[in-house]
């Protein structure tokens, strides 16, 4: 009896120092991505079987993918951290900077014809049917009795895109108000009382819209346009508006040097990016809702047109310079929430 | 254990058992905790105090402990009552009864958030009529402890349970006889002999109660220094890049179990009151 416990001990040691040694395989014609959740449906029912369709026809030889989906930062964090992923496909420049520190990305990575971005999209808002608040711009989420829904900016890359897009259209008003001198209570004031309004932060983006699509939580959703074109496409449409002005969100991939010198598959790899980027690869992104970089690739017909003011992150400052005045420890956002429990109570 | 019996080949048995125990207990909780302390401590003092009480950790810390608080009073008075009605009284279906206390350890905590916001949300039924009276529950500091008393809902009446078991009921018959009153002989004579194992049931839910993630971050809301706990707080230092920062948090919730669990070990020691010890 008592050496049957002992074998089991054994065994139950044995078994996680086992599995510790899992072989490498390296073979030429294996890919390994690591993406952020966003894009997971356009990759994986889109874009992966019609590149392996074509380097089939082309070389005669299969294409494995391996493929993980994570939460942008989560996932950069694995590539610094060892997870030998070929290709990064990230949210914000912001998490490919952490792998251009870690040495794992070249420096040079956004030099190319499209700066190293590979998709665009537009912070929107997405509304009940029929409109029933009147919402059409971002001073509309800062009422009184409108439900606001965004992730925590803390834990999602997608809330980052969106506060930054408030930021950003209440930023640039004022400068053009202030014939260059930004007012910054005025932006401020606009922050706080979207804030206010916010019901609940969820940790991701995704989770954001299950809760106002399925919970029907909240009057307005502010988030990526493809999320709520790709929601359109599977289920129940959220109709959305795109504010007169609007933050253009570009989401970033580049080549891990030291995962593809070690798996042998440059030409592999980088042709998986040259289709990406091509006319058919950008195609298949506008097919998901994302608006294509590459201008030979036609916007899906259902999307509306651009706004008036389209800005880009560089146009704030860059995303470095942005994310110290609203997430810093002094930042705009953060003071805004503190000031808010004081506001309310504990 | 009677040494002088067993022989030297079983005693050489016990003896590589006992240290692969150990070893095991080393490997799999104390390395990993006390590799997240020497993080946690490695740029030294300083530099953790000013973590410690940043605004946003310290309000984490004080809610999650406020909160455990309050469902550890709410469930010491709910779990002796229904280890009491279990044990005292025929209970139908009384089996099926005892299996579902045990439930909510199997469901995972993400589907019990899930559950609590459906059912309490502000566009359900009940979450409507409150709203209507302006209370908050999901999103608000109420269903956080509304997540943690779903949680940790059988540890107070498994403690309890046994003890009231193998109760000795001549004393409590002996207290009636003598004239006390049915409060009067739970107070001077149940309670009594009750009350260690209700405060271990109650230390093993607040322990669990600081850690728990994933029912409170789909009902807290996650406004800072509102509604997030230390664990939700730590989630986000970790995915904002600040690692020393969960660290310390993470650190000062394990400080704190751990005292907590050594206090209920001497406790019972002294008490006299044995399970599984």
């Amino acid at each position: 009896m008592n050496r049957l416990f002992l074998a089991l001990f054994a065994l139950v040691l044995a078994v996680p120092l086992a599995g510790c040694q899992s072989q490498s395989v390296s073979s030429s014609d294996t890919l390994k991505i690591g993406a952020y959740s966003v894009v997971r449906e356009v990759f994986h029912d889109g874009l992966i079987p019609a590149f392996a369709a074509r380097w089939k026809s082309k070389t005669g030889r299969e294409v494995r993918f391996e493929e993980s989906y994570d939460a942008s930062g989560a996932q950069a964090r694995k590539i610094a951290t060892g997870f030998d992923a070929d290709l990064a496909i990230l949210s914000h420049e912001g998490d490919m900077d952490v792998l251009v520190k870690d040495g794992k990305v070249k420096s040079d990575w956004n030099s190319g014809p499209h700066r190293g971005i590979l998709t665009h999209s537009l912070v929107v808002i997405g509304h009940r049917p029929g409109n029933p608040k009147q919402i059409r711009d971002w001073a509309d989420l800062g009422r009184p009795g409108v439900g606001v829904l965004y992730p925590d900016p803390k834990t999602s890359g997608g809330a980052r895109w969106n506060i930054n897009g408030i930021y950003g259209a209440a930023l640039l008003a004022a400068t053009e108000a202030g014939k260059g001198q930004a007012n910054l209570s005025s932006v401020r004031d606009l922050m706080s009382r979207i804030q206010a309004n916010v019901i609940n932060m969820d940790p991701s983006g995704r989770q954001s819209m299950a809760n106002f699509a399925e919970r029907q939580t909240g009057d307005a959703v502010v988030t990526y346009e493809n999320e709520l074109l790709f929601q359109n496409k599977e289920g129940e449409p959220i109709p959305y508006v795109i504010p007169r002005s609007t933050l253009l969100i570009e989401s970033p991939a580049a080549l891990v040097e030291g995962s593809v010198e070690r798996h042998g598959n440059r030409a592999l790899a980088e042709a998986f990016l040259e289709f990406l980027l091509s006319a058919e690869g950008q195609q298949i992104f506008a097919d998901y809702g994302f608006r294509p970089v590459n201008p030979d690739a036609k916007a899906s017909s259902s999307v509306p047109p651009l706004p008036e003011k389209l800005f880009t992150m560089a146009d704030l400052g860059g995303w470095a310079k942005v994310e110290e005045a609203l997430y810093g420890s002094n930042g705009l956002w953060t003071t805004i929430a503190a000031e808010r429990s004081q506001s309310s109570g504990r | 254990m009677a040494a002088h019996a067993v022989t030297t080949h079983n005693r050489r048995f016990d003896l590589a058992l006992r240290w692969t125990s150990l070893f095991y207990l080393g490997v799999m909780v104390v390395l990993p905790m006390v590799t997240l302390s020497v993080q946690a401590a490695r740029p030294g003092f300083q530099p953790f105090w000013r973590a410690l009480v940043d605004p946003y950790a310290w309000h984490a810390l004080k809610l999650t402990f406020f909160t455990a608080l309050v469902m550890v009073v709410i469930n010491a008075v709910t779990g002796t009552a229904t280890a009491w009605v279990l044990v005292r009284y025929d209970v139908p279906g009384r089996s099926l009864v005892n299996a579902l206390i045990d439930l909510p350890f199997a469901v995972p905590t993400v589907v019990t958030g899930l559950m609590l916001v459906v059912l309490y949300g502000p566009t359900s039924v009940i979450g409507t009529v409150l709203g209507r009276f302006g209370w908050g529950v999901i999103y608000h500091q109420p269903g956080i402890v509304l997540a943690l008393l779903f949680v940790s809902y059988p540890f107070v009446i498994r403690s309890v349970q046994p003890v009231l078991m193998e109760l000795d009921r001549a004393e409590e018959e002996a207290a009636a006889t003598l004239g006390a009153g049915a409060w009067t002989t739970f107070r001077r004579v149940t309670f009594p002999a009750l009350w260690p194992s209700i405060l271990t049931g109650s230390g093993l839910s607040f322990s669990r109660a600081l850690g728990e993630f994933g029912s409170v971050v789909m009902v807290a809301g996650n406004h800072p220094l509102l509604t997030k706990t230390a664990p939700l707080h730590i989630y986000g230092e970790i995915e904002s890049g600040n690692r020393h920062a969960a660290l310390v948090v993470s650190s000062v919730l394990l400080a704190s179990s751990l005292l907590i669990l050594l206090g209920l070990n001497a406790l019972q020691r002294r008490g006299g009151v044995n399970h599984g010890d």
